[in-house]
Formats: structure tokens, C-alpha cells, sequence
């Protein structure tokens, strides 16, 4: 049993931190300020792409590796911490960087060789911002992800898709969305499939960013999809894969894999929030007031719990255990007591929560996504009781 | 580098806890309780599994493990009966101020001869639970100690602890759980102090060692709270299915679950660093909180899930309940954690440490 963050890890969370100081926090509360996003064309971004990051995973066509530092610092466990300490300074901002983001573990799962080529390449070693998304959430799904709508038909000459996404973070900016899509909505999840549509395909369009209450930084945004042509290239993992009906599993692997670092993202606005309210108690001579004290005691024993249930289901996969329960248990758990943080902060502000220009206020706006992105936590506890009491679909 | 694993000895030290609970110990919960004690048979079996000696130094004959060897093997045997747990170790949490402050010389002389007399008891008590008058002598009335007899009172305080062995009184109670080990006032008239010890450092590790004893007891008892009205729940049906595929109950055991998780993990994390030497008195205030935080809700709920069968004495979710709340008022109960633990937050200066970060 160990429970010790190590000299390396320390190192890089000390390494986000300094950042986070300097840059990430400031513009992030400069986003919040102004109610938008961070513009793709920011210098921030491309300082961001001069130090080497918003790079791709993938190892290139010949499996050269670019420098990538320690292999232990990219265990599951190094990840998750950093995706707390980086939350702490502006989740908003972690979700706005440059890369590939969420669908690149999809695309080295399941990509041809072909696609990881077409599509990942570009951002081997890019010389400017680029993005890519996700698209999943609809209008009328979110959760539900075997009732996706949109639609994928066949012809001659490729696929044509046809639909409406929504909420998906960074759409308008990405060279390419990875759209989930279905042959048959009556179908469920053995009729879907995922295409990859590039920025400027005809007929993919209608892009409006929303207007969100907390988390301004990154764009959260809207399209849809009119007769959207797509070559059969296009299709993740080519037709062969798909006779073997791994459509919607593609799907919720993604989901598993995202929810320790949204649990993780929580603990980070939560531990924010908590740090700032020690000051603002110690500063207002609050702190020989037991209530006061009980509220930080609490706040601070949850985040705790909650970070250790997101690294004992890291350290899960990186053992490559099931982690199924854990997994859902840390985004339910974690989500909760990130809000809570927030809330307990807010309640020792007084009405100082109120005026709208203090750090935990925007705290608790930011933090209440992370019970609703990547599945709520209503479904994360369906997910975990199918397994407990095999709760039946 | 972050690591759930037991190891192999532990492993096996847990195997070997987990089968004599559920073979001896959970069969006879009642019988125990109602005894007020456990059968010679099953003390014996104990003692010849070697459990009985787990964190004695090997010159008393014992394992000489640590805090983790102890909050697991705790969990295992309380998952089979937390009042039998407590009734076969005559040293209970009684020992920490003699390991911590007392060293050898105390373990010879006060632990030695406990451990030559069969049901001997030693029991660990402080002030935040009865008032003592010290000075040369000590009085003082302690309400409840789970014990029908007491052959050793250890006093354990904020920077020292003293031992007492005589001008002991004993009046039994009937108990509100625990009742396999007994239960008793304790009061102390005028005893002569024995042995006593100065020493802050040893002191906080103590009191981080018996929370953490106390902590994993509960996470036996509502383990096995939350498994048993699990496992009920798939098999009473009502409206056409069983009730576990209710949503509103289903999320309730989801959530009787995470708390139990969650509780172990900080127990696990409190009981680590008492092993690596580690600051652990508010890691383990915070561990013994949330135990007792997880056993408040999962204790009552056990009972709810079995809904009316659940308050009769035919199931054993209404002792599960009543224990889950008795273990967790003794060494200053939740509140007492709860000050040291927000004490400790209150001190942070700029962030609040969360983990135990290696220095360079």
C-alpha cells in the first residue's frame, strides 16, 4: 500500500500550478468576465502550441514517439491528478486547450491506419492551434446514449448524415468532429456508428455557440447536420470492424474512461473553492467559530475521499482491472462534493457570494457541469446499480 | 507511487481473518450477544490462528504488524461481530499508549501478565468521554466501556497517557451494542497510577492508532450492513419485482456502497501513514469522522431496506445499526474527530494538503 505523491509527480502538478497562477486562472476569470470564450485565434493558444503542447498521443505513421518524459508520469494516476490540480486553476481552460481531446482515445482504439494518418497527423507536431470533438449529446439525449438520432445512410458514393448536435465542446473551431450517428434509431446501440466529418464538409453547419452559466472558457456548441456527405473513408474503423457489432461499446468505453477525470476536475474546483474560503475566514477573523470550522472540516474530508476514489479507479485501469463501479462511484461521489465545496464556501461568504465578482462564486457555477457532463449522477449510480443489483436496462 | 495493492502477506492475513469471521464468529452473533462473551471453542481458535497477537512486538509472542495489518484484519472480524471482535482482543485499542509511550518496559510489565489470564480486559478510555480527577490517585466515572470485566484502565490524553490496575469497579450496563463484549460503568476510586507518560509525539500517534482501530471496526459492521440488506433486496419482491430494482432503492444501495468505499479508503490512507511514520492524528481524526459519518447512514438504511423484518431481532441489521452507532461515540465520537481533523485544516496556509506529498 502506498498512498505518497512521488518527486516526479510533484514536480509536474508543481509545473501546472505555476501555470495555472500565471495564466490559466487569469484568463479564465477574464472569460467569465467577459461571457465568451477564449477566441481560437488568442495568443494564449498558440503560446500554448510554441511549448510543445495541443500534440497528439499517436506516435506518427512510422512509430517514432516525439518526447514524450516519463512513462510513469503518464500513468492514469498522473493523469487524474493533474486534471484536478489544472481544474483547480480553470476547468473551463483545460477543456479550451489545443489537441485532439476527447475523441483521440476512440481514434487510436479503433482508427485505421489510414484515419490515424489523415486525421491525427496534423496534430504530430502542429505549428498552429488545432482542435478536434466529440459529438455525441443531441437535443432530445444526453445520458441516453443508445437513443441518438442522427442518422447515417449508405450510397455509392459514401454516407450521407443527418441531424442535430448539441453542447459539444469546441465544434466550431475543430478541423474534424468525430460524429456519433445511427443507421436505424429503432435499432439502439448496434445501428451506431462514428464518422469523422471535417470543418467545411457541405451541409455541416448551423454551428451557435451557447450561453452557458458557469465554465465561459471553452465553447460549448451546437450544429447540425443537412444531407452531410462523408466518404466510406470516413467511417471510424472501417466497415469490417462493424460486422462485429463493437458500434455502441466504442461509445462507452469513452464514457469510462472520461469519468475519474470529471470526478477529478470536481475535487480540483472544490479544492479551490475550499482554499478560498480559509482565506477569506481567516481574513475576516472567522476561524474560532466551530461552525466555520466544522463547514472547512467537512468540505476538506470529502474532497479527500473523493480524490482517493478517482486514483484507487486510475489505479485501476492502470492495472487494467475492471473499473466499472469505481469509476461511476468517483464521478458520482466526486461531482457531489465538488458542489458542496462551493456551496459550504458560498455560505461562508455571506452575502459577499451575492455581489457576482468573487472567485467561489464562479466556483460554484463552474462546478455544477461536473454532475451532468459525461453522464449525471443519477446515471452513474444506474450504472453502478446494474452491477450491484443487476439492475435491469 | 500510488499503490491499492495489499501484498501477499497481507492477503493472506486478511484470508485468514475473513474465513474464521464468517465460520465462527457470524453463525453465533447471537448467541455471543447474548452471552455476553464468546465461547472458549471459538477464543481458542483465535488465538491458534495467530491473530491474537498481531501488532505485539515478537518478544510477547506476537506478529509485530502495523496499523494497516490491524484496520484490515478489524474489518474482517467485525464484518462477522464487532462485539465478538472486541471481546477476544484483551488489549483493544488499550495498547496504542503502551506501544507509543510506554515501550517494552510497559509491554512487559502490564501486557505480559494480561495475556497469561484467559478473558482478562484491558480497556483505553480519555477525557473527552468522563471526567477524572488525576493527581497522585485517580477518580472518575466513565459511563459505558464494552467490558464485563476490566483488569487495566488506560488513560489516554492530549500529551501523555497513564495506566491504572487496581481501585477498579465495575457496574454492568445493558448495553447498546457490543453486548458480546460486555458492558459496564467503570468507575475509578482513588487508583493508585501504576505508570505514566509525558510525551506529545507518542501521545498523537496513539490517539491515531486507537481511531483508526475504532474507524475500521465500523467499516466491518456497515460493510456487512450494506451486503446483507443488498443481497435481501434482490430477493423480497414487491409490485412485481424485487425491491432492489426500484430505483429509489436501488441508488440507496448504490449510495450504502460508496459510503463504505469511501470510508476505507480513508481509513486505509490514516492507517498507511502511521506505518510510514507519517503526521497521521488529523489523517486519522478524518478517517474515524467519516467512518462514523458512513455508519450513521448506512446503519439506519440497513434496517430500512429490510423494512419491518429489519426491526426484528430474527435479522441481524438491527444489531448492525445499533453497533454501527455505539462504535462510533466512544474517544470523543464524531465530534471529537471532527474538532482535531478541523483544527488541522484551519492551520493550512495557503492550500489545504490533501495527500502526503514526498518532499525533495
Amino acid at each position: 500500500m502506498d498512498f505518497a505523491i512521488d518527486k516526479a509527480m510533484r514536480e509536474k502538478l508543481e509545473e501546472v500550478a505555476e501555470r495555472g497562477r500565471a495564466e490559466i486562472r487569469p484568463i479564465g476569470l477574464e472569460a467569465d468576465r467577459l461571457g465568451r470564450p477564449i477566441p481560437a485565434d488568442d495568443p494564449f493558444f498558440q503560446k500554448l502550441v510554441d511549448r510543445g503542447e495541443g500534440r497528439t498521443r499517436w506516435p506518427g505513421p512510422n512509430g517514432r514517439s516525439p518526447s514524450r518524459g516519463l512513462a510513469s508520469l503518464r500513468s492514469s494516476v498522473m493523469t487524474l491528478l493533474s486534471a484536478e490540480e489544472f481544474a483547480y486553476w480553470d476547468r473551463g481552460v483545460m477543456v479550451a486547450q489545443p489537441g485532439v481531446g476527447l475523441p483521440e482515445g476512440n481514434v487510436l482504439a479503433l482508427g485505421t491506419d489510414e484515419q490515424k494518418r489523415r486525421f491525427l497527423s496534423p496534430f504530430l507536431e502542429p505549428d498552429r492551434p488545432r482542435w478536434a470533438c466529440f459529438g455525441m449529446t443531441e437535443p432530445s439525449c444526453g445520458s441516453d446514449a443508445a437513443a441518438i438520432q442522427t442518422t447515417a445512410k449508405k450510397d455509392a458514393d459514401g454516407w450521407i448524415l443527418n441531424g442535430a448536435k448539441c453542447f459539444i465542446g469546441n465544434a466550431s473551431r475543430s478541423d474534424w468532429i468525430l460524429v456519433q450517428c445511427t443507421l436505424d434509431p429503432s435499432k439502439g446501440r448496434d445501428a451506431q456508428r462514428a464518422f469523422f466529418v471535417e470543418q467545411g464538409t457541405p451541409g455541416l453547419g448551423g454551428f451557435k455557440i451557447e450561453k452557458k452559466m458557469g465554465l465561459k472558457a471553452y465553447e460549448s456548441t451546437s450544429f447540425s447536420l443537412q444531407d452531410c456527405r462523408v466518404p466510406a473513408s470516413n467511417l471510424l474503423g472501417g466497415e469490417e470492424r462493424y460486422q462485429q457489432r463493437a458500434g455502441f461499446k466504442t461509445a462507452m468505453r469513452t464514457f469510462n474512461a472520461g469519468r475519474p477525470v470529471i470526478a477529478a476536475n470536481s475535487v480540483g474546483i472544490g479544492r479551490a473553492a475550499l482554499d478560498e474560503a480559509l482565506a477569506f475566514a481567516r481574513e475576516h477573523d472567522l476561524l474560532s467559530s466551530e461552525r466555520v470550522r466544522d463547514r472547512l472540516e467537512r468540505a476538506a474530508r470529502k474532497l479527500k475521499s473523493a480524490r482517493l476514489l478517482c486514483l484507487k479507479a486510475g489505479w485501476l485501469a492502470d492495472q487494467q482491472k475492471p473499473n466499472i463501479v469505481e469509476a461511476s462511484m468517483s464521478k458520482a461521489i466526486g461531482a457531489q462534493v465538488g458542489m458542496e465545496a462551493a456551496g459550504l464556501g458560498m455560505e461562508l461568504l455571506g452575502i459577499v457570494g451575492a455581489r457576482g465578482d468573487h472567485l467561489i462564486e464562479k466556483l460554484y457555477r463552474d462546478v455544477k457541469a461536473m454532475d451532468i457532463v459525461e453522464g449525471t449522477g443519477q446515471i452513474q449510480r444506474v450504472i453502478m446499480a446494474r452491477h450491484l443489483v443487476q439492475l435491469p436496462r | 507511487m500510488f499503490d491499492f495493492e495489499y501484498g501477499e502477506e497481507l492477503e493472506l492475513i486478511v484470508a485468514t481473518a475473513r474465513s474464521f469471521a464468517t465460520d465462527a464468529l457470524l453463525p453465533k452473533l447471537r448467541d455471543h450477544e447474548s452471552a455476553r462473551g464468546v465461547e472458549d471453542e471459538v477464543a481458542r481458535a483465535y488465538q491458534e490462528i495467530g491473530l491474537a497477537g498481531l501488532e505485539l512486538p515478537e518478544s510477547l509472542g506476537g506478529a509485530n504488524l502495523g496499523a494497516v495489518a490491524r484496520v484490515l484484519v478489524n474489518e474482517e472480524l467485525a464484518a462477522g461481530d464487532a462485539g465478538a471482535a472486541v471481546a477476544l482482543d484483551p488489549l483493544g485499542a488499550a495498547l496504542y499508549p503502551l506501544l507509543e509511550l510506554g515501550g517494552e518496559a510497559a509491554l512487559e510489565e502490564l501486557v505480559a501478565p494480561l495475556l497469561e489470564q484467559p478473558h482478562a480486559r484491558a480497556v483505553l478510555v480519555c477525557e473527552c468521554d468522563a471526567a477524572f480527577e488525576i493527581g497522585d490517585r485517580v477518580s472518575g466515572t466513565v459511563p459505558w466501556v464494552p467490558a464485563d470485566r476490566v483488569d487495566l484502565v488506560v488513560i489516554l490524553r492530549a500529551e501523555g497517557a497513564l495506566a491504572v490496575r487496581e481501585g477498579i469497579r465495575l457496574q454492568p450496563l445493558p448495553g447498546s451494542g457490543l453486548r458480546a463484549a460486555g458492558a459496564g460503568e467503570l468507575r475509578l476510586d482513588a487508583a493508585p497510577i501504576l505508570a505514566q507518560w509525558q510525551d506529545a509525539a507518542g501521545a498523537a500517534r496513539a490517539w491515531a492508532r486507537a481511531r483508526l482501530h475504532q474507524a475500521s471496526l465500523l467499516l466491518g459492521v456497515m460493510r456487512q450492513a450494506a451486503e446483507f440488506s443488498r443481497r435481501y433486496a434482490l430477493e423480497r419482491q414487491a409490485f412485481g419485482r424485487p425491491i432492489a430494482h426500484h430505483q429509489g432503492l436501488a441508488f440507496l444501495i448504490t449510495d450504502m456502497r460508496a459510503a463504505v468505499d469511501t470510508a476505507r479508503l480513508l481509513v486505509h490512507e490514516a492507517a498507511w501513514r502511521v506505518d510510514s511514520r507519517l503526521d497521521c492524528t488529523a489523517e486519522a481524526a478524518v478517517a474515524y469522522a467519516e467512518a462514523i459519518d458512513a455508519a450513521s447512514f448506512v446503519g439506519p438504511n440497513g434496517v430500512q431496506i429490510l423494512g419491518g423484518h429489519g426491526f426484528m431481532q430474527d435479522y441481524p441489521v438491527e444489531k448492525y445499526m445499533r453497533e454501527a452507532r455505539a462504535l462510533g461515540l466512544a474517544l470523543g465520537g464524531f465530534d471529537g474527530a471532527r474538532e482535531e481533523a478541523g483544527r488541522a485544516v484551519c492551520e493550512a496556509r495557503e492550500f489545504v494538503d490533501l495527500s502526503y506529498v514526498e518532499a525533495s
